[in-house]
């Protein structure tokens, strides 16, 4: 039996592409269509949030639960957690009592384990898993940015061929090096996509309307690193979409942008709140442009390198493998 | 003094003196252009002008007009750029430089 690290290239061999950067937009498909979700997962997800939300609705008859965050977008990654929400008629369900009494709700029907209560947060929620699936489940309360931010980003999906391939590389990238957490001053998902999506508005090759972006994935996934791992002047400039496309504000001109404890921080606008920074709270921004910069030069010497191999050396050999590190299950 | 020997870098595939040729940029930084020649005649002079300059910002300074590459400020990132990227004008078909 053939064992890889590189799992996404059994049977998907491409080290016959002239141009390198075909190789890595065939690898890139490759990898796509192997972490998305199989029609059983996504059966067992929606199974999951329907056994969830009859319980809610039973038990409060005003509330609804809606989801959103990547599970909403379709941007996640195995295993990854479903976000929902609790909104209801009277909008009274984010109180501290009716969290604990929720989540003994669920307790008592056998819907939730390992639950755990965050009453103080900013944001209040339930943490818990799904006994059947195992699936993580955070349920927030009466909230309607993270529903309006999903409803945006279905929109920029639609709109922008490439954002969600390249979204997942570099989520799947983020995440090996844990920097995808903003409990750590990692990058959060929707600061990603803003990210990708300004990239993409804003590339010469994109805005004069010569290549197809689903065409030229590679080169653009080398040059999303190139432009946020060596040359975006993080200092200086903000990122907002509030005219619908992305465009650079200098920081100097975003009024009511909070002060940062440096100002080499990311800022982007929040599209539904122009004071707000979604990036705030990623304050481990040198690690993340390190990463970025070390992301760029690993594939680009990975392509000096299969470019001087001859065709029998390339055999099966993987051009995104080291930088991705994808240590999932097999799938 | 630098105690090695001054070695000359020269590539023959862009004529660069920054980069030796297994090294240029070129190997990948290669493009896809879009099939268009079926509409090429009818919207030729339509597309010439389609460049949406209120679309091209600065990552650099941030301001609208020019690519980063291009910018006249000083530069912001301490990451040198020695063989330019893609935000250039340079990146451009020659129409629209």
């Amino acid at each position: 039996l053939l064992t890889t690290d590189y799992p996404w290239i059994i049977n998907h061999d491409h080290s016959k592409q002239k141009e390198i950067a075909d190789w890595l937009t065939m690898e890139i498909r490759d990898f796509v269509s192997y972490i998305s979700p199989s029609k059983e997962e996504i059966k067992e997800r929606n199974d999951t949030i329907g056994r969830i939300r009859d319980a809610v609705n039973h038990f409060w008859n005003d509330a609804n639960l809606h989801v959103f965050g990547s599970y909403a977008t379709d941007l996640y990654l195995p295993g990854s957690d479903i976000d929902c929400v609790i909104i209801s008629e009277k909008g009274d369900k984010d109180s501290r009592s009716s969290l604990y009494a929720l989540a003994n709700f669920l307790k008592k029907r056998g819907l939730a384990t390992d639950i755990e209560v965050i009453a103080k947060a900013r944001v209040p929620i339930i943490k818990f898993i799904d006994p059947r699936s195992k699936i993580h489940i955070d349920v927030s309360f009466e909230r309607i940015n993270g529903l309006e931010a999903a409803k945006l980003i279905r929109e920029w999906l639609n709109d922008t061929p490439g954002l969600r391939e390249i979204t997942l590389i570099v989520k799947q990238f983020l995440h090996a090096r844990r920097l995808n957490n903003v409990h750590t001053g990692g990058l959060g998902g929707f600061s990603i996509i803003c990210l990708v999506f300004s990239f993409l508005q804003m590339h010469p090759r994109i805005i004069s309307n010569e290549i197809d972006p689903m065409e030229n994935l590679g080169v653009l996934l080398v040059e999303f690193f190139e432009l946020y791992g060596k040359n975006f002047g993080y200092d200086d400039i903000a990122i907002t979409t509030a005219n619908g496309y992305p465009i650079y504000l200098p920081k100097s001109d975003w009024k009511g942008l909070q002060q940062l404890r440096s100002s080499f921080s990311l800022a982007i606008q929040d599209p539904g709140d122009a004071t707000n920074n979604i990036s705030r709270g990623s304050f481990n921004l040198r690690d993340i442009k390190k990463a970025f910069a070390g992301a760029f030069d690993l594939l680009t010497n990975r392509c000096f390198e299969l470019d001087t191999a001859s065709f029998k050396e390339r055999i099966g050999k993987s051009v995104l493998g080291n930088v991705i590190k994808y240590r999932g299950k097999q799938r | 003094q630098c105690p090695h020997k001054w070695k000359k870098v020269y590539c023959t595939l862009c004529n660069s003196k920054r980069h030796a040729r297994d090294r240029c940029p070129n190997i990948w930084r290669v493009y896809l252009l879009r099939d268009d020649s079926s509409q090429q005649q009818d919207d030729n002079n339509e597309k010439k002008q389609k460049l949406p300059i209120e679309r091209i910002y600065c990552y650099n300074c941030g301001v609208n007009g020019h690519f980063g590459d291009d910018c006249p400020e000083r530069r912001s990132s301490r990451v040198p750029n020695e063989d330019g990227s893609a935000f250039s004008g340079e990146n451009l078909k020659e129409d629209m430089k």
